[in-house]
């Protein structure tokens, strides 16, 4: 236990300086500046001309699902590779494998199309 | 390096392959032809998880598929095929609300199917990461199933809170996985039985893993202090898939536990006894107390079904083989006793419309004898009232539990089971001893009333199959831990 | 066709019972009479075969409870004794089923009546012919049961559920006692088979047992254990509270229960148990003092009461005794004689007085009765022929038991014997009067109901009519039918092994050698009695007014039936109160509910609010929790260690 932790030393230490450094700034500034607050210095920063809205504002939830799909399709991607490069060492069942894989994602993607869910409108 | 180019065993994962399929086909027949499919597809479905039993049944004996990620023997084939039939009843419960509630999406039988697949290989898994997968493909189905009606705020809710809840649990199970993987190098389940078996003094590391492995299985089983989802889940989502949650993912859940605790950390019983133990003691005591001041039946239910999962694991804290054949029995019984009482649920209605109140349901046995004399019979053997079904499964734990030297456990089991028995018995009184102010539609389904009066029947007479039903539960123990 | 007799009335019972509203009143009326009916005729036949032809017989049913050594059966014992008791109940209850067809005409329920009329037989027939105690106590007990429905048959009436209730508590005091002395028997013999039991009385005579902190004779204190419980079924003086107010049911229901049959279960047990009692003198002495006073006590009470059936009732109560001392001097056969004698005529009497109230409008008060024997001739020539046997006028069935036991009394020669007879004597002389009394009151004089009552006055129906008149044969020449077999010169052969009499005892055959002067006394003492209620009640109407007013204070002391009532109530049920009231209010409420059930389900509210009130809806506040959660486990396994 004790070696297992003890290997994990440095980070810890390195965690405590982190800390402690960004502490220390924060709390320096503090310290050390003039406060003077006003209205304008309490606005949002909006490189250079005036904030017209909420910054916290919803946006479409398209958004999510093209995002949630594209990253479906890359891991497919992801698995392709080391599919392709091993595939003289596993064979048929390998190969196969990966066609079942493609179908069944094949299968989700009928469903997305057919759903609409590649419609932006 | 050898490389694989044989095909590996898969027949003893036919039901889940068959399933698989059935499920991808009516998806493709659901999305081609729309919202007019619902009908066949929950019949389809229904047809499919008939098939599969009978597929478990043939193929489910002894065997090992996957390159050894997924086993089955006589204990998986007995979960499943009560899996199979709690899904199954959930389907034909849900038909008439579908219909009556205008929220029918075909999606809905895909999902349970793709859930109850979820389930099987739950029950099947022999590895940590088969265990993960089968757990998330049910609780992705079971996230979307929750929020099926999401044009209603309460569905989305429910939805939304077992999401994140229930991702966070993954997060535990999942550490867990990982740290026990750190500390004996290996996933499968038999090389980490071989490994406790050689030195069951294990270190902490791997402890704190197990505990985390526990923690998100409890969430699962929704055991105190990880329970605390259910009652909202079960209030929000739509009837019929809150009587689904309260019976197949808990058969399910359950079953994986029994097999996690007592196959691969079967020699670690002194190290989770005492969680078990906890666990258990913590959802009796709770269930039973909480339970007593619900005013809605469906979170009573939540309550309730808190409180069972705390007698089903008094059987696996006993560790023992007949602690085992107790939680199958205590499964068996109890999926019978939630399917009527979920049907009941159903079935009570106002102008056509769903009602859920527990004063609702006053003066029941005036307007409803026969549904009243139902709901009674699931009441009285919940709370465990011999000779009905509920009975017999707290009797198998808590024998278990004592020929275990748990004394204690079984001693608040029994308690506990007392003060539960008011909530149970309140609802009788609600039917039988207060005059209606607002009768409920005097017309019920017939299709929730075969269901009705089928497990009724069935809780009612369990008593005349006790004895092949234990055998088979026993078996089932043996199969896992015999030997 | 033995166990046909036997569970007949059961199938009646439950035919009529259960599918009443099925069948209508009709239905179950004629289901239940043909079971009884059939069942007397097979009873006669058995009769025939068992007693005449002596060819006792057990038949086995079915095995009940075996647990160790302790075995008892389903089965069925015909000897004499039990023919003769099975002839007697199924004759006079089938005679009562008819008669209730009539009677009960005006009732709602007719086929709960007979259902229950019908069970009763059944208990009562299982209970004569059981072959161990714990069936007997099957049927004892079964019999106490029907007796308590059938008494609260009308359980709209206050006074009849009282009177049920009274009836149902005053027997389980005496079968409590019943109970322990099956309990002693079994530990004593190490069985309940009667055979068994009897074939091992006489070695276990002189064994002494422990019971209540002192060493007593084992025989003698079970044989007065099995006679406590006599005691309470065939209401001896001490436990005869609940007779009278038994009354309370309908009249042929006291006929059959309360005259003919279940009261004389305590007499069938101690001559079914004569093999035991004969090895225990001082319990049949006790036995015989009972008998005799009760006899004393109930014939002075019953010439005081107004209410026609508290009479008979007294009238009962007394001949129990007078058959409880017979079998006190181990004059079994007499016993059993009188039994079958008093069956007929003390139902003939019960149905009569039935009759009576029938004709009069549910008139039971004797005061409002009198000059109506020209509207009902027939019944007062039954009730004539019924007073007759119960007087024991020569040449009726009462002259012939009666007399005997008086004589067997005498001829026993001993100090309690005498005691018995001259009791005896003075019982025969009042039960004369009060029978005459209750004949004078009720159809002679001049009429005290109002005018309508009078007007309307009319002979039973043939259904009640028909059975008076199988009864009054029944009355008149079952004596001189049956002495010889029963107690006469075929004695011994007749009984067999049923009943056992050691030899030094054998007072029946004495008593058939006693003085003249013993034979006669009991008719003269009847005659006298006759006599003088004749002119009490006839001649001089004015001298039972003087008789109260000179002696008021006996005449109140038996009016009140000797206070035993008033005892009891101040001696038992007050305490008994009391002692509830404080277990209930100390007890009870403070103790064991405070800190039992209210304390722990206050407790237990509380704890269920604060559980709801975790349950906040917030998500972050139930992930804190599961984290909560992790984190205790966690720290529980490396604080502990696993």
């Amino acid at each position: 236990m004790t070696e297992l932790l003890s290997e994990y030393l440095p980070i810890l230490i390195f965690l405590i300086i982190a800390v402690g450094l960004a502490l220390v700034m924060v709390a320096a500034s503090f310290v050390v500046g003039h406060q003077r607050p006003d209205s304008e210095k309490l606005s949002a920063y909006e490189c250079g001309f005036e904030a017209f809205d909420d910054s916290r504002r919803q946006f479409d939830v398209r958004f999510y699902l093209v995002a949630i799909l594209f990253i479906i399709f890359d891991l497919e991607v992801a698995f392709l590779f080391p599919w392709a490069v091993s595939l003289g060492d596993i064979g048929l069942f390998g190969f196969w494998s990966m066609m079942v894989f493609l179908g069944v994602l094949t299968i989700g993607f009928i469903y997305e199309w057919k759903k609409g869910a590649l419609e932006w409108e | 390096m050898d490389t694989v180019t044989t095909l590996p065993v898969m027949m003893p994962a036919a039901a889940e392959i068959f399933l698989t399929v059935v499920g991808m086909v009516l998806l493709m027949a659901g999305v081609f032809r729309g919202e007019k499919m619902l009908k066949p597809l929950a019949w389809a479905t229904v047809a499919a998880f008939i098939l599969a039993a009978g597929l478990v049944i043939m193929y489910g004996g002894t065997g090992a598929a996957f390159f050894g990620l997924f086993v089955t023997e006589a204990f998986a084939q007995f979960a499943k095929i009560l899996i199979l039939l709690g899904s199954g009843f959930a389907i034909l419960l849900s038909l008439g609300y579908l219909k009556s509630e205008k929220a029918g999406r075909f999606e809905y039988p895909v999902l349970i199917l793709f859930a109850t697949v979820g389930m099987m290989l739950m029950v099947s898994a022999n590895d940590l990461m088969a265990l993960y997968m089968g757990l998330e493909m049910q609780s992705l189905a079971l996230y979307v199933i929750a929020a099926i009606r999401r044009d209603t705020l309460r569905s989305t809710e429910a939805g939304l809170k077992y999401f994140v809840l229930g991702a966070l649990s993954s997060g535990m199970l999942l550490y867990g996985c990982s740290l026990i993987y750190g500390f004996t190098g290996t996933t499968s389940f038999e090389v980490l039985a071989q490994v406790f078996a050689a030195d069951s003094t294990p270190s902490t590391g791997l402890i704190v893993g197990l505990v985390f492995l526990i923690t998100g299985l409890a969430f699962k089983v929704s055991a105190v202090p990880f329970h605390m989802w259910t009652p909202d889940v079960y209030e929000g989502a739509p009837t019929p898939v809150t009587a689904l949650f309260a019976v197949a993912p808990k058969v399910a859940a359950l079953a994986l536990f029994v097999r996690v605790m007592s196959e691969p950390f079967g020699d670690l019983l002194a190290s989770w006894q005492q969680i078990l133990v906890f666990l258990s003691i913590a959802s009796m005591v709770f269930g039973a107390l909480a339970a007593m001041v619900q005013t809605n039946i469906k979170r009573l239910m939540a309550y309730s079904s808190i409180g069972h999962m705390g007698y089903a694991l008094v059987g696996l804290a006993a560790g023992n083989e007949a602690g085992i054949t107790g939680v199958m029995i205590y499964l068996a019984t109890y999926i019978f006793m939630n399917i009527g009482a979920f049907a009941c649920i159903l079935a009570m209605r106002r102008d056509g419309r769903l009602v859920e109140e527990l004063s609702d349901l006053t003066g029941l046995s005036k307007t409803h004898p026969m549904m009243a004399l139902a709901l009674m019979i699931f009441m009285f053997s919940m709370a465990g009232i011999p000779p009905l079904a509920g009975f017999f499964g707290k009797w198998y734990v808590f024998l278990a539990a004592v020929e275990a030297g748990l004394f204690g456990l079984a001693v608040i089991g029994v308690l506990a089971s007392v003060v539960g028995a008011f909530y149970y018995l309140r609802i009788v009184k609600l039917m039988y001893f207060d005059d209606a102010e607002n009768p409920l539609d005097s017309k019920v389904a017939g299709d929730l009333r075969l269901i009705l009066y089928g497990s009724a029947a069935v809780t009612l007479l369990f008593f005349l199959v006790i004895s092949p039903i234990y055998d088979s539960a026993r078996a089932a123990a043996a199969s896992l831990i015999g030997a | 066709m033995y166990t046909a007799i036997i569970f007949l009335p059961l199938l009646g019972a439950l035919i009529a019972g259960f599918l009443g509203p099925w069948i209508k009143d009709l239905g179950a009326q004629l289901v239940t009479c043909g079971a009884l009916l059939l069942s007397a005729v097979l009873a006669v036949v058995a009769f025939v075969e068992v007693a005449i032809g002596g060819q006792p017989r057990t038949i086995e049913l079915a095995s009940w409870i075996t647990s160790g050594s302790f075995d008892a059966s389903w089965s069925l014992r015909w000897d004499t004794l039990t023919a003769v008791m099975v002839l007697v109940v199924t004759v006079v209850s089938s005679m009562v089923h008819v008669y209730s067809i009539g009677y009960m005409s005006h009732d709602d329920s007719k086929p709960r009546f007979m259902a229950y009329l019908s069970l009763f037989t059944f208990a009562m027939l299982m209970l004569v012919s059981a072959d161990n105690l714990v069936q007997m106590f099957f049927g004892w007990e079964g019999v106490g049961v029907a007796s308590y429905l059938l008494i609260g048959f009308w359980y709209h009436k206050p006074s009849a559920n009282a009177a049920a209730i009274k009836a149902f508590v005053v027997n389980r005091v005496g079968d409590f006692g019943f109970a322990l002395g099956i309990l002693g028997i079994y530990l004593l013999f190490d069985s309940v088979s009667l055979d068994v039991i009897f074939a091992a009385a006489p070695e276990k005579a002189g064994t002494v047992m422990s019971f209540l902190w002192m060493e007593a004779d084992a025989l003698t204190v079970l044989s007065i254990l099995l006679f406590i419980g006599a005691m309470g079924k065939s209401a001896q003086l001490g436990l005869h509270t609940w007779l009278p107010d038994a009354m309370e049911g309908p009249t042929p229901v006291s006929a059959l229960i309360h005259a003919a049959t279940m009261v004389t279960a305590g007499v069938f047990l101690v001559a079914r148990m004569s093999p035991m009692f004969e090895y225990a003198p001082t319990a049949l002495a006790v036995v015989t003092v009972v008998g005799a006073a009760t006899a004393f006590f109930a014939a002075t009470v019953g010439t005081c009461q107004n209410d026609i059936k508290r009479v008979i009732a007294y009238s009962t109560c007394s001949q129990l005794g007078y058959m409880f001392f017979a079998l006190g001097v181990s004059a079994y056969s007499a016993a059993i004689f009188h039994l079958m004698t008093h069956a007929f005529f003390k139902a003939l009497l019960f149905l009569s007085a039935g009759s009576v109230i029938h004709a009069l409008h549910d008139e039971q008060d004797m005061r409002n009765m009198g000059g109506i024997w020209r509207k009902i001739p027939f019944t007062y020539a039954m009730m004539w022929i019924g007073s007759l046997a119960l007087a024991g006028i020569p040449f009726f069935a009462g002259y012939y038991s009666k007399d005997l036991i008086i004589e067997a009394a005498w001829a026993s020669h001993s100090g309690v014997g005498h005691f018995a007879f001259w009791m005896g004597i003075t019982a025969a002389l009042l039960t004369a009067f009060y029978s005459w009394r209750l004949l004078f009151m009720t159809f002679h004089g001049k009429p005290r109901m109002d005018q309508h009552t009078l007007e309307h006055a009319h002979e039973s129906p043939p259904s009640m009519t028909v059975p008076l008149a199988v009864l009054a044969l029944g009355a008149v020449i079952s004596g001189f039918v049956g002495y010889d077999v029963f107690v006469g010169t075929q004695m011994d052969a007749f009984w067999g092994a049923s009943i056992k009499v050691l030899p030094e005892n054998n007072t029946i055959e004495a008593a058939h050698h006693v003085a003249l002067w013993v034979k006669i006394l009991p008719i003269g003492v009847a005659a006298a009695g006759i006599s003088l209620a004749y002119i009490a009640y006839i001649l001089k109407p004015e001298l039972p007014a003087m008789f109260v007013a000179r002696f008021r204070p006996l005449y109140l002391f038996l009016l009140n039936k000797w206070y035993f009532d008033e005892l009891y109530d101040w001696l038992f049920v007050k305490r008994a109160w009391q002692i509830g009231r404080w277990f209930w209010q100390g007890g009870d409420r403070a103790i064991i509910d405070g800190f039992g059930p209210d304390g722990i389900s206050m407790v237990a509210r509380w704890c269920a609010g604060q559980a709801g009130r975790l349950q906040t809806g917030y998500l972050y506040h139930y992930a804190f929790a599961m984290l909560i959660g992790v984190v205790a486990l966690v720290s529980w396994y490396l604080a502990f260690g696993g």
